[in-house]
């Protein structure tokens, strides 16, 4: 008791020549490292590498940041085909290069990377889904790991993270066979490999979109087949100018000329839809309802009234839509994502009237409604 | 009390008694002052907050103003308008108006009743911070966007979450509710100093009108605020939890929400305008230099206006489609609250005509007040003919009704008190030249921007418009009504000029008694009040008693020291202030402080969705309560001779004790927010008697509810009986039975709705049956808390048959308790039963 | 719009009552401003007959009992002459919405005649208004033909009004109903019973050879998912009726005048017009498409 009391009135009687003391000393520190990077006497090399104490320090650092960071949300289910197809897509275009993929080794460039990039098929296990997805979505500092290339596209980073989940165990083929899908690279000759004239798979729309073979292979992905012309324009160029956000689509679109822009959207305007099985339960009932009808007293337009054949070609046909693509967009709006293209301004407000039934319901309604032919719209 | 036929105490007096009593009441300096709680600092701090918001609120007028002063303006968006006016109108009158006043009777009361301080100053002191950290977070969330928009009466659904999903209408509830509550903190401190603290001689009849004002304001408060308080509790429990209490079609009401708000917010009008007519009061008398007339028809008028006040609220809802008959009886109480008003006029002019009016610059805001408000008075006559006010109501006849009302009666009163107190507690006097500078411009200004108005509504002209369109007539007048808007405030910058220069605030040598007042403010003021405390035998002790300044500065009247040795006042009787004991008053210290910092965290991080951390808060703010408590409640220190042979005791509990009289205001407030509850869902039911369900659908009878009660009724009786034996072991083991009873009986009255399939967010009916619940919950809460802090003091020796306070006011509050859940369960049982049987 | 310068006889019996109120209010401010001015500046003999308590009990109680009783009388006997049992002559449901009006005439044959923002009504024959709102609070005033009322959600409320003098009278939201309340006005139309009649035999029968263009682009443009045009497949219920916008004075409930122009930019540009209103702005739309439906709504008439 009268040690606390005696420690209680030294600090009373002595408190301003100790904050001084702590000012003084604070300042101290301060400038010595002022001086220090002025007389530039500190290494930046990536060559050398950190000393062993400061590396521990910093992945320490690193560690402890990611785990505060990291979002405490429930994630969607990960083991979904759809989604780990989408992140595989992603993940060759974007982080193969430098974090190798299965059967794939790392280059030798970046290996040298300071710190060098793990070779996730053993580091993945050493994090929560809500970390990996904090590690896609932002990055990290000072390593060269950047961040997504959008901030309101959760659900593209999902996707990479159910990805690099499975990754560990995945084969070659598999792997090839989800990334590529049908673009499946010939072997090539000697002379091809010489001259560099390997197919660009990576920008390829087919990975993921399809082509005249077939619609795409994961469910998250439009059917692009047979929409109008001027609403896959407009979309693509919408891409281009960061109106419309996607990591994956702004990527993808990034090197397009402005008539390679014209020439896909006539591709693909020019395709023929799908044929899909019908699920004649999913046409009648509350999805059909709102489509037709909408409902006036929630103030929810018909969706026919601009998303069927007779409308404006701005708009896109829903007849024949991915179900899981629609709600999926609808979710996203209803997430927060803001309209900065003009028709996306109409969709928004819309789209956040909508119950989580709503969207289940019309989403099923349009996926099983048959498409009209699109060839040469 | 019979007056004293010589001075009660002998003169000289020792030397050491001064510099003890200076030294008891000695004054924290330096960035310590935060931690003063004399009436006077923090009546100081009090007052420039409430007239920092002021200025902030009167900016916004002006942007108003500005906006509106030509058709199709684009000076502001219409957004930020919507906010602007919803922060006008809500921080002139909960951050300016209700503060201010509270503020002037904090600095005020002690002074003029001869009490060396309030009886709780870490009360005063904890609602002033409250306050101030609170209304300065609310007024900057403007800066980022934030702030409401549903207007300063926040009607549902609007600001439902369906049509307001921000965040904005969120600090309103949560912000407002808040401040409410430092404003009833503060209104307890007043009701029990008035009735309690009064110098002795000082009976009801002899006191000051303005602390007439003051008791009947602070007693509105308490019945006015928790109507509101209650409102903002349902709407945010409807925002954060979807129970429909005001929407439609769900089973709730749109109205509910208005009849809640105008049973607080016409009274709010008269809780501004009595302390300002009050302070005429005051005034006219000095500046005539006679006494007022009709002294005792001003009370009664305040008094009645204090009851009308309660019955006119529909007036605010003639529009609304309400039945006729009822109208009438809205229109006939609006109008007959005119006769009190009417009454105090007429006293102040014979007042003027019975002496010879100085013309002072208070006298000319006084005279102003009289012609602005008359004015107000009349067009308010106009709105309570129900068939004008379904042309006038939310058009800018109101809005220059209201203005006229407000502005004329409360602050042109606040302007001539700022004038005529000033002297009371400054070294140097306000300029008599720039006051007179600042009148005219405030008046001309005045008129000229709103007496158009009246015109602007009658031609079309809603309230609440950000713009409009031009050729409607409205051009002119709207201009003409932003320049005079212009001329108030630079008869406001006047003001704050000669503040700036003249105004030199002090606890020791101010100016004084330059106006020749008879009232005991007046007297040589110090940081512990008067030297010793007066024998009050008029309305105006100075012009009664010969030599009374000198002989208290000089310690010939009461109490001329220190009797225990800490800070104390004398406590008398509600009635005819006869000596009762001497209280011992607590000093400046921190716990109120962080009390009061971490109570406003706790409600704001709360709406800003931080709810770890507002939790975290919260605990705190409980602990800092905690520490504060315990430094209260002294010992008994036996008996205090304050002169004239008088010998008091130091120590007081039960009813003649003011804190015994500070729980019961406490339980009346609580009491009238459950009333507002109780209220709430009669009148629901009478909308929407569908929802309320049949008796087959309700939960069994509530007999493990009752029984919970009735063992902690049993266990309260015992307790009681072991305080009175001293029986410390049993007593802690009894509270902490009781309490848990308590809290079982409501965890066994939520389980049964619960388990009959009832939840909260399926109709207006099951939403009622929940917010009983959270109602008692709220109630058990504090009593637990209490319980804790009575346990803890009994377990260290603080609680015995004499010093007893701690246990008293657990009982009251536990009382309370058990009143309102028997209460609770035979309205949410017993009337859906009956209604069925109906 | 002026409370005092009526146009029936609900808003004339308002308007001798402001008139009584304010000359009455008027004598007793100057009777006080005098009696204070003599309280001051008056002789000795007249100050000190001021300064008894009979002031306080004539001046602040005798006059005002006498005078606020007879006020009050009059005031009930008032409300007494709103209240009529009889059937009215035409029957108009009007719901306040963000922040546009829907007004519906009840036929003759019991259907309805759909309308928005402007309300034609015969002189001469009384007139219910039945005023509802599915959203928020909001008020129906047209102060030339009388007092307000509110529209509240979950409430019916009626009010009569008669008119007996031709003209247009504008009437404004009342009640503060956020966003852009301020824009939300509507115009009431009196006009000559048998013109009335002419117009509501018409009005009900869909347009003819309006722009086939513009109507083409209009359904396209997916238009009809919120705005009913009679006749086409057009058939919203969520914004305004624009049957035979064209006819109607005004655009956006009282914003603009009507005209093709206004009508194109309200489409492109709608948030700039009326900041806030529900309706998405259409800027894909070329100027020529514009121009198209615009000038397509209105020939509606």
């Amino acid at each position: 008791m009268s040690r606390v009391e005696a420690l209680r009135r030294f600090l009373v009687r002595r408190w301003k020549p100790i904050a001084a003391g702590a000012a003084a000393l604070a300042l101290l520190a301060a400038s010595g490292g002022v001086l220090v990077a002025w007389s530039g006497l500190y290494s930046v090399a990536a060559s050398k590498g950190h000393w062993l104490v400061i590396d521990r320090f910093l992945r320490f650092g690193m560690m402890n940041s990611v785990e505060t960071h990291a979002p405490d949300v429930e994630p969607p289910p990960l083991d979904d085909a759809d989604l780990i197809r989408l992140g595989a897509a992603h993940y060759y275009a974007g982080c193969a290069y430098c974090h190798g993929a299965p059967g794939l080794a790392m280059t030798p460039v970046a290996q040298h990377m300071l710190p060098a990039p793990p070779d996730l098929t053993s580091h993945v296990s050493l994090w929560t889904d809500q970390e990996l997805f904090w590690l896609v979505k932002h990055g990290l500092k000072y390593t060269g790991m950047p961040g997504w290339p959008v901030q309101n596209r959760d659900d593209e980073v999902w996707a990479v993270v159910a990805f690099l989940r499975q990754m560990p165990d995945m084969t070659q083929q598999t792997y090839r066979d989800l990334a590529l899908a049908e673009v499946e690279a010939e072997p090539q000759g000697g002379e091809e490999i010489a001259r560099g004239n390997a197919p660009d798979a990576v920008s390829a729309c087919a990975r993921c979109h399809g082509d005249e073979a077939g619609p795409p292979k994961s469910e998250l992905v439009p059917v692009l087949h047979g929409q109008p012309r001027e609403m896959l324009e407009n979309a693509l160029r919408a891409y281009l100018s960061g109106e419309r956000s996607s990591g994956i689509m702004q990527t993808a679109a990034s090197g397009l000329s402005s008539d390679e822009v014209a020439e896909l959207a006539v591709y693909y305007a020019g395709l023929e839809p799908p044929r899909r099985t019908i699920d004649t339960a999913a046409l009648s009932g509350h999805g059909r309802e709102l489509a037709e009808s909408g409902d006036p007293a929630r103030r929810i337009p018909a969706c026919m009234s601009c998303h069927s054949e007779s409308a404006l070609p701005v708009y896109p046909r829903l007849a024949g839509q991915n179900a899981r693509y629609i709600a999926n967009r609808l979710k996203a709006w209803q997430a927060g994502q803001t309209a900065r293209t003009d028709t996306a301004a109409i969709m928004v407000p819309i789209a956040r009237l909508l119950t989580d039934d709503d969207i289940a319901a019309v989403s099923d309604y349009f996926s099983s409604l048959p498409q009209a032919g699109g060839a040469g719209r | 009390m019979k007056p004293p036929s010589s001075l009660p105490n002998t003169l000289p007096r020792p030397r050491s008694e001064l510099a003890k009593l200076k030294a008891v009441w000695h004054l924290p300096s330096g960035w310590r002052t935060i931690t003063a709680v004399n009436n006077t600092v923090v009546g100081y701090f009090y007052i420039a907050t409430a007239f920092l918001f002021f200025l902030l609120a009167g900016i916004l007028g002006l942007l108003i103003r500005t906006q509106l002063a030509v058709p199709e303006n684009t000076f502001l968006s219409q957004d930020t308008y919507n906010q602007i006016f919803t922060m006008h109108g809500t921080v002139m009158m909960f951050l300016f108006a209700v503060p201010a006043v509270e503020a002037m009777g904090i600095l005020l009361l002690p002074q003029m009743l001869g009490a060396r301080d309030l009886p709780f100053p870490r009360l005063g002191a904890f609602a002033f911070w409250a306050y101030f950290v609170g209304g300065l977070v609310f007024f900057s969330t403007l800066f980022f966007g934030a702030a409401p928009s549903g207007g300063w009466f926040m009607y549902p659904p609007l600001t439902g979450m369906k049509f307001s999903p921000g965040i904005g209408a969120d600090f309103w509830l949560l912000g407002i509710g808040f401040i409410e509550i430092s404003a009833i903190a503060g209104a307890i401190e007043i009701i029990v100093g008035v009735l309690k603290t009064r110098a002795p001689g000082m009976t009801l009849t002899r006191m000051p009108v303005f602390a007439w004002t003051m008791l009947i304001f602070a007693g509105m408060i308490v019945f006015a605020f928790p109507a509101v308080i209650l409102a903002t509790i349902l709407l945010e429990l409807e925002r954060a939890f979807g129970w429909p209490f005001f929407i439609p079609e769900r089973g709730g009401d749109a109205l509910l929400w208005q009849h809640l708000f105008w049973f607080f917010g016409h009274p709010e009008v008269y809780i501004i305008f009595l302390p300002a007519a009050g302070m005429v009061s005051m005034i006219v008398p000095t500046m005539a230099g006679v006494p007022l007339v009709g002294y005792r028809l001003i009370v009664v008028a305040l008094i009645a206006t204090g009851f009308f006040s309660f019955g006119l609220w529909v007036h605010h809802m003639f529009t609304t489609g309400i039945p006729a008959r009822s109208l009438g009886f809205f229109s006939a109480a609006s109008m007959a609250v005119a006769i009190p008003s009417g009454i105090q006029v007429f006293a102040w002019i014979a007042t003027i005509a019975s002496g010879r009016l100085k013309l002072t610059a208070a006298s000319l805001f006084v005279l102003g007040f009289l012609f602005v408000f008359t004015l107000g008075g009349l067009t308010g006559v106009m709105v309570a003919m129900v068939p004008f006010d379904w042309q006038a109501h939310d058009t800018y006849f109101v809005v220059a009704h209201f203005h006229y009302v407000l502005f004329g009666g409360m602050v042109f009163p606040l302007f001539a008190a700022f004038y005529y107190w000033a002297p009371a507690f400054s070294r140097r006097q306000l300029s008599e030249r720039l006051g007179k500078w600042a009148f005219w411009l405030i008046f001309i200004g005045f008129n000229t921007a709103f007496l158009p108005m009246h015109v602007t509504g009658l031609i079309g002209m809603p309230r609440r418009v950000y713009t409009y369109p031009a050729g409607l007539g409205w051009d002119t007048l709207n201009m003409v009504s932003t320049i005079g808007a212009f001329l108030v405030a630079a008869g406001v910058l006047v003001f704050l000029v000669d503040l700036v220069r003249n105004l030199r605030l002090t606890n020791t040598d101010s100016v004084g008694n330059v106006w020749n007042a008879g009232t005991l403010e007046w007297l040589p003021n110090h940081a512990f009040g008067t030297r010793s405390v007066p024998f009050v035998n008029s309305l105006y002790p100075i012009w009664s008693t010969r030599d009374l300044a000198r002989d208290v500065e000089r310690g010939g009247y009461f109490l001329p020291g220190t009797a225990t040795g800490s800070r104390e006042t004398i406590v008398t009787s509600a009635v005819n202030a006869e000596p009762q004991y001497v209280m011992r008053v607590s000093g400046p210290g921190w716990a109120h402080l962080s009390a009061a910092v971490f109570t406003a965290a706790f409600f704001l991080l709360l709406t800003a969705k931080l709810v770890i951390i507002a939790v975290a808060c919260g605990i705190l703010a409980i602990a800092s309560i905690f520490i504060w408590m315990r430094q209260s409640d002294p010992a008994p220190a036996g008996k205090a001779a304050i002169g004239g042979g008088i010998s008091l005791p130091t120590y007081m509990s039960g009813p003649m004790s003011h804190s015994w009289w500070a729980m019961v205001v406490l339980s009346l407030v609580a009491g009238a927010l459950y009333l507002s509850y109780v209220f709430s869902y009669l009148y629901l039911w009478t909308v929407v008697p569908d929802v309320w369900p049949r008796p087959d659908s309700l939960p069994g009878l509530p007999v493990l509810a009752v029984s919970g009660l009735a063992a902690s009724a049993v266990a309260l009786w015992a307790a009681d009986r072991c305080v009175r034996l001293g029986r410390r072991g049993a007593f802690i083991g009894l509270v902490a039975v009781g309490v848990v009873a308590l809290i079982a009986s409501l965890a066994a009255d939520i389980w049964s709705q619960w388990h009959a399939g009832i939840r909260p967010d399926t109709s207006g009916y099951t939403a009622m049956v929940y917010a009983n619940a959270v109602l008692q919950a709220q109630i058990v809460a504090a009593v637990f808390c209490m319980a804790l802090f009575a346990a803890f003091r009994a377990a260290t020796g603080r609680v015995d048959s004499l010093r007893r306070v701690a246990f008293d006011n657990l009982a009251l509050f536990w009382l309370f308790a058990l009143g309102q859940g028997a209460l609770g369960l035979l309205l949410t049982h017993g009337f859906p039963r009956m209604a069925a049987a109906l | 719009m002026n409370v005092l310068d009526p146009a029936g006889p609900d808003a004339g019996r308002l308007a001798e009552l402001s008139w009584i109120l304010f000359i009455g209010g008027g004598a007793i401010f100057a009777l006080v401003l005098a009696i204070t001015f003599f309280a001051m500046q008056g002789s000795d003999r007249s100050r000190k007959r001021l300064s008894g308590n009979w002031l306080v009990w004539t001046g602040g109680i005798a006059f005002p009992v006498a005078v606020l009783t007879g006020l009050l009388v009059y005031g009930l006997l008032l409300m007494g002459a709103e209240s009529r049992p009889a059937e009215p002559d035409l029957r108009v449901h009007v719901e306040g919405r963000q922040w546009w009006w829907r007004v519906s005439y009840e036929e003759p044959d019991g259907s309805r005649l759909e309308s928005a923002n402007e309300i034609r009504i015969p002189l001469g024959r009384e007139v219910e208004f039945v005023l509802t709102s599915p959203d928020v609070i909001h008020s129906f005033w047209v102060p030339s033909l009388g007092g307000k009322l509110d529209m509240i959600p979950g409430r019916t409320n009626r009010l009569r009004l008669t008119a007996d003098r031709p003209g247009v009278y504008r009437g404004q939201c009342a009640e503060y109903c956020g966003g852009p309340h301020a824009l939300m006005a509507l115009e009431v139309i009196a006009m000559p019973a048998g013109e009335f009649d002419a117009w509501r035999a018409q009005a009900s029968s869909p347009v003819e050879n309006a722009p086939a263009r513009g109507g083409e682009l209009f359904l396209a443009t997916g238009c009809g998912s919120c705005h009913t045009v009679r006749g086409t497949s057009a058939a919203g219920t969520i914004g305004p009726d624009l049957s035979r916008l064209g006819e109607r004075r005004q655009l956006a409930a009282a914003r603009l005048p009507m005209s093709a122009e206004n009508i194109a930019r309200f489409i492109t540009h709608g948030q700039d017009i009326k900041p806030g209103n529900l309706m998405p702005e259409f800027r894909f739309l070329t100027a020529d498409e514009t121009a198209a439906i615009a000038s397509y709504l209105a020939e509606l008439k």
